[in-house]
């Protein structure tokens, strides 16, 4: 309970602290978002004047074959990514938060590919996939390996973005999971050791319920990007081949930039919009379930 | 579940037994060795390509050691390019919002984890709906009211939609709740309003929680392109990345060029990273990730 | 409060910082009004575009003057701002893959550029949609322009309803280039301009040599191969009056087939990944490769001996024909200055000879003494081939849907060169999806 405040104070504090953020996002974030609410009721090539056509956007989205596999494929990437982040994340940041000599460098090592671009990582990975000239497939011909043609074969072509999206977020994860690991006090431990714990079940009954918190997070937060994947997808594989890779965003740019249909962009937006809302606030809602705060 | 957690016990008990403790820390070196290679490769393979000469370039097998090894990609890059003054630009637009979102995030943080009032939970929920539409599709009507504001092709242009942070708010909110109330409790005791408690017990506490926002907050800003690619006519307001991507032909690119230019975008960030990163580790250990 | 105005402090100097950079942006290219184009666009229109004294900055956004012809642009620019002293150009670039998405949130959001350049396959929707100056009443009444300086496909071709929305900037064409090394050491006769489809088969599978990783030819599977082969098959890629696909028929399955039978035996696979064409036929491993003109240059020291010849065709010869067009935005409050630039640019004897002295693509001019000294340059020796090319060139389908119309038909070329699908189903699928495009 926070006490000393009267009421005219209390209303002023609320505007004093707010106002900074919720001015310039209301004018430059939710401003622009309820335009779009208008832009999917439209035809519009962005070239000439638009077209109302009130929701017959949202009702050509139901027959749209395209958005239906962008949207299978979404989910296909989501459920091959996650795991990956997550539990390597976590497996990392296990290893990285013991006393290791060259802990810094480590450190830096997994955090390196967070902090380069989308552009240059998928032009790296698409460099080092590549079929003919790549390294991947120069080093598994060294050992024999006929190397698949990645990006270039629809079979490959999901597993090749969810190996680079995976590597480049691994770092991510790691670092929330490791600040979580490192705000579990000692005690804790001491006291297990004490009833001489095996290694896994300390890890089972003190870390993992300990780390609830931040894998919270960790999920919230990879969930609302993550379905929204769209740079890698377009550096690497412009949503081919055939259309294996084809993923909800990339619908919605190539629809808004390539196609002339602005319009329909803007609907498949807000109608993935509605799901992704969805999804974050079941988040929140069994969160109770298996969030452990103390 | 059980049978993996026996296997790994009995592994465990294993390991031990042989007096295995040097055998784990052997295991565990050469694991973790092999995974950061994995991440730095690509990097030093970037290195090695803007190094590389045209000719020698994509002929098989690939070469890690360019030879003959070509210096000229940067300058000519240079040549090109008004580098200096994209570097400038990138650093002008990033430390501005960059400051900005800290600023403005923590205030909000602050009140969305300290402040009651109707309609907070709603709010919140507002914040972080901002992250669910892709820009793409506002950036239409984003840009004609930047048009009307009459910031078009400016500094401001290029700022002004990057000074709030719904993930910054939600990141900072995060470790607010995780801080000990006791201090704060004294201090409204003592008579101190918001502002004062905000700025003297809040911040410092979470100042490692701060830089580690402050990161990420330079590195999205650092790299972001569609935006400035759009707001931005001319070429000395461009920032690096949408400089750069002029280097993409239409018809064929000179990768050795583009990995030489891609090096020198990624340098600045990782000198920052290296200076914060003591405070992102700590940081983000203080923000407790309470929900 | 100390540090939180240290906070303030920094800010504000950063923001002080900022505009004093935005005002040090007067450097010498800039000019003097070119800070702020935004505030220029707010300033009433001048109605009367006849206003020859006053002085006029012109927006210029091009998609092929980056990377490599920054400095060419730059000359072309200022010969033109020597000759018209009241008017400045201001360039805008952008890469290809951009360019495009920045022009229609501009044009959208009502603050096009002046001028600006545009692909063949793009310019109709732009054209159609009234987002083009029409320059017909302007070419008519400039009493020294005659439009026939210009090559007149080419001219022709940015022309719709008797309306000229763009002049031709510059082209290039697609023609066969091929390692002569590899064909000499195999024995096998240069291709010529009576080879057909049947004749550079033949030399593929005598030229393939797997073992070594040589491949007999490289031809991409995509939407312009295949207008262009269709064509080569006597085929037509819609009715008359382009209101069906005709693409699915059995010419068009032929073409599909030829375009798809090669792979694996005698043409690579895997060459898919970005510039792995090049990269073959840089390495002097593939022997022959069906691409554009614009890799002159980057071929220029290749280590082994190369040429070019016209396209085998089958039933007929067809070449693909690329152009590019400048044009000037409906929404321009200078129409005057803009055509006085348009024409420059396209068709001065300054800008045609920095183009042709660059290789920078082929200036879109009708006059071929001016292409002496671009004939005279080696590689490759048959140089002629890219005229020769000429006589016969097809310009790919144009529909207002044209990107979505590549996509469809590249996809279902995609799909049958995985097996996914038969050819005839795929070309029938993509027909299907093509015809419901022109409603």
């Amino acid at each position: 309970m926070i006490v000393g405040q009267r009421g005219w104070q209390h209303r002023a504090a609320i505007v004093l602290f707010l106002g900074p953020s919720l001015v310039p996002l209301l004018l430059f974030t939710v401003g622009p978002m309820v335009a779009s609410v208008g832009l999917s009721l439209l035809n519009w090539n962005l070239l000439r004047p638009p077209e109302f056509v009130g929701l017959a956007n949202y009702e050509r989205l139901v027959g749209d074959a395209n958005f239906r596999e962008a949207v299978i494929h979404t989910v296909g990437y989501v459920a091959g990514y996650l795991p990956l982040v997550v539990v390597g994340g976590m497996l990392i940041a296990l290893a990285l938060n013991q006393r290791l000599r060259g802990l810094a460098l480590f450190r830096t090592a997994y955090f390196l590919p967070v902090v380069t671009s989308w552009v240059v990582v998928a032009l790296m990975w698409r460099w080092l996939l590549d079929p003919g000239a790549g390294v991947v497939n120069y080093a598994l011909g060294l050992i024999g390996i006929d190397g698949p043609g990645w990006y270039t074969d629809p079979a490959w072509a999901m597993p090749s973005v969810i190996i680079a999206s995976a590597w480049k977020d691994l770092g991510f994860v790691m670092v929330i999971l490791l600040a979580g690991l490192q705000a579990i006090p000692e005690e804790y431990y001491q006291a297990a050791s004490v009833d001489g714990a095996a290694r896994w079940a300390r890890f089972r009954h003190i870390t993992l319920p300990l780390l609830t918190p931040s894998l919270f997070f960790v999920l919230v937060i990879s969930l609302i990007n993550n379905l929204q994947v769209f740079d890698q997808v377009w550096v690497m594989t412009k949503g081919g081949p055939a259309g294996e890779t084809s993923v909800v965003v990339e619908q919605i740019v190539t629809n808004a930039f390539s196609y002339g249909q602005m319009g329909y962009a803007a609907a498949m937006s807000w109608v993935f919009f509605v799901v992704l809302l969805g999804i974050t606030l079941v988040q929140f809602r069994l969160q109770r379930r298996w969030v452990t705060y103390d | 579940m059980t049978e993996l957690t026996g296997t790994i016990t009995a592994l465990t008990a294993g390991i031990r037994l042989r007096g295995g403790r040097r055998l784990y820390r052997a295991v565990l070196y050469t694991l973790l060795g092999a995974g950061a290679a994995a991440m730095i490769f690509p990097f030093l393979w970037m290195l090695s390509t803007s190094f590389q000469s045209d000719g020698a370039l994509l002929v098989p097998p690939p070469r890690l050691i360019p030879s003959p090894i070509e210096t000229g990609n940067y300058a000519k890059i240079a040549e090109a390019f008004p580098l200096w003054r994209f570097l400038l630009n990138s650093v002008v637009v990033a430390v501005v919002s960059t400051v900005l979102q800290v600023a403005t995030s923590a205030m909000a943080a602050y009140a969305f984890a300290r402040l009651r009032f109707r309609g907070r939970d709603a709010l919140f929920l507002l914040y972080i709906a901002t992250l669910m539409i892709p820009l793409q599709v506002t950036i239409m009507p984003l840009f004609v009211e930047m048009r009307y504001l009459g910031f078009i092709d400016s500094y401001p242009g290029l700022v002004l939609p990057s000074i709030a942070s719904a993930f910054g708010t939600f990141l900072l909110r995060q470790a607010f709740l995780g801080l000990p109330r006791e201090l704060e409790e004294a201090a409204f005791m003592d008579g101190a309003g918001h502002v004062t408690v905000f700025r003297r017990i809040v911040l410092p506490l979470a100042m490692p929680a701060l830089a580690t926002f402050a990161i990420f907050a330079f590195m999205a800003s650092w790299n972001s392109f569609l935006w400035p690619l759009i707001i931005v006519n001319s070429p000395d307001l461009m920032t690096l990345p949408v400089g750069l991507s002029n280097l993409q032909g239409r018809y064929a690119t000179s990768w050795n060029l583009l990995m030489a230019g891609s090096t020198v975008a990624v340098l600045p960030i990782l000198i920052v990273y290296a200076v914060g990163q003591k405070y992102v580790i700590r940081g983000v250990t203080l923000t407790g990730l309470k929900g | 409060m100390r540090s939180l105005s240290r906070a303030l402090a920094a800010i504000a100097a950063t923001a002080i910082l900022a505009g004093a950079c935005t005002g040090a942006t007067t450097q010498p290219s800039a000019t003097p009004g070119g800070a702020s184009p935004s505030a220029a666009s707010a300033a009433p229109a001048s109605p009367a575009p006849s206003a020859q004294a006053e002085d006029v900055t012109l927006t210029y956004f091009t998609f092929s003057a980056a990377p490599d012809h920054l400095e060419d642009l730059d000359a072309i620019v200022q010969a033109f701002e020597q000759k018209h002293p009241n008017i400045s150009i201001e360039v805008q670039t952008a890469a290809y893959a951009d360019y495009f998405t920045k022009l229609q949130t501009q044009v959208a959001g009502g603050s096009a550029p002046d001028t600006f350049e545009l692909n063949y396959e793009n310019s109709v929707a732009y054209a159609n949609s009234g987002a083009l100056l029409d320059l017909t009443p302007l070419a008519a009444g400039d009493s020294d322009f005659d439009p026939s300086v210009y090559y007149p496909k080419a001219y022709e071709v940015f022309s719709a309803d008797g309306k000229q929305f763009g002049v031709p900037e510059q082209f290039s064409d697609v023609v066969l280039f091929y390692n002569k090394d590899l064909f000499d050491a195999a024995g096998v006769a240069y291709p010529d301009a009576s080879w057909t489809w049947t004749d550079e088969q033949a030399a593929a599978e005598q030229l393939t040599d797997k073992a070594n990783g040589i491949w007999g030819h490289f031809q991409p599977i995509q939407f312009f191969e295949f207008y262009k082969v269709l064509a080569q098959n006597g085929g037509s890629f819609f009715n008359e009056d382009q209101t069906k696909s005709t693409f699915n028929d059995a010419k068009g399955v032929e073409a599909a087939e030829w375009l798809i039978g090669k792979l694996d035996k005698t043409m690579p696979s895997d060459a898919f990944g970005p510039d792995q064409d090049s990269a073959l036929f840089k390495s002097g491993k593939l022997a022959m490769w069906h691409t554009g003109i614009w890799l002159f240059s980057a071929l220029a020291d290749a280590p082994f001996t190369w040429d070019i010849s016209v396209e085998p065709g089958n039933v007929q010869k067809a070449h693909h024909f690329f152009a590019n067009a400048v044009v000037a935005s409906a929404s321009t409050e200078h129409p005057a200055e803009a055509w006085a630039w348009l024409r420059f640019l396209t068709s001065s004897d300054e800008a045609v000879k920095v183009r042709l002295d660059a290789s920078w693509e082929l200036a879109a001019v009708a006059d071929q003494s001016l292409f002496a000294p671009y004939l005279s340059q080696t590689p490759p020796e048959n140089r002629e081939a890219v005229f020769e090319a000429l006589s016969d060139i097809v310009t790919p389908p144009v529909i207002e849907q044209q990107q979505q119309m590549q996509d469809i038909v590249t996809q279902a070329l995609e799909k049958a060169r995985l097996g996914q699908v038969s050819v005839p189903d795929a070309l029938n699928e993509a027909a299907t999806q093509v015809d419901a495009l022109l409603q």
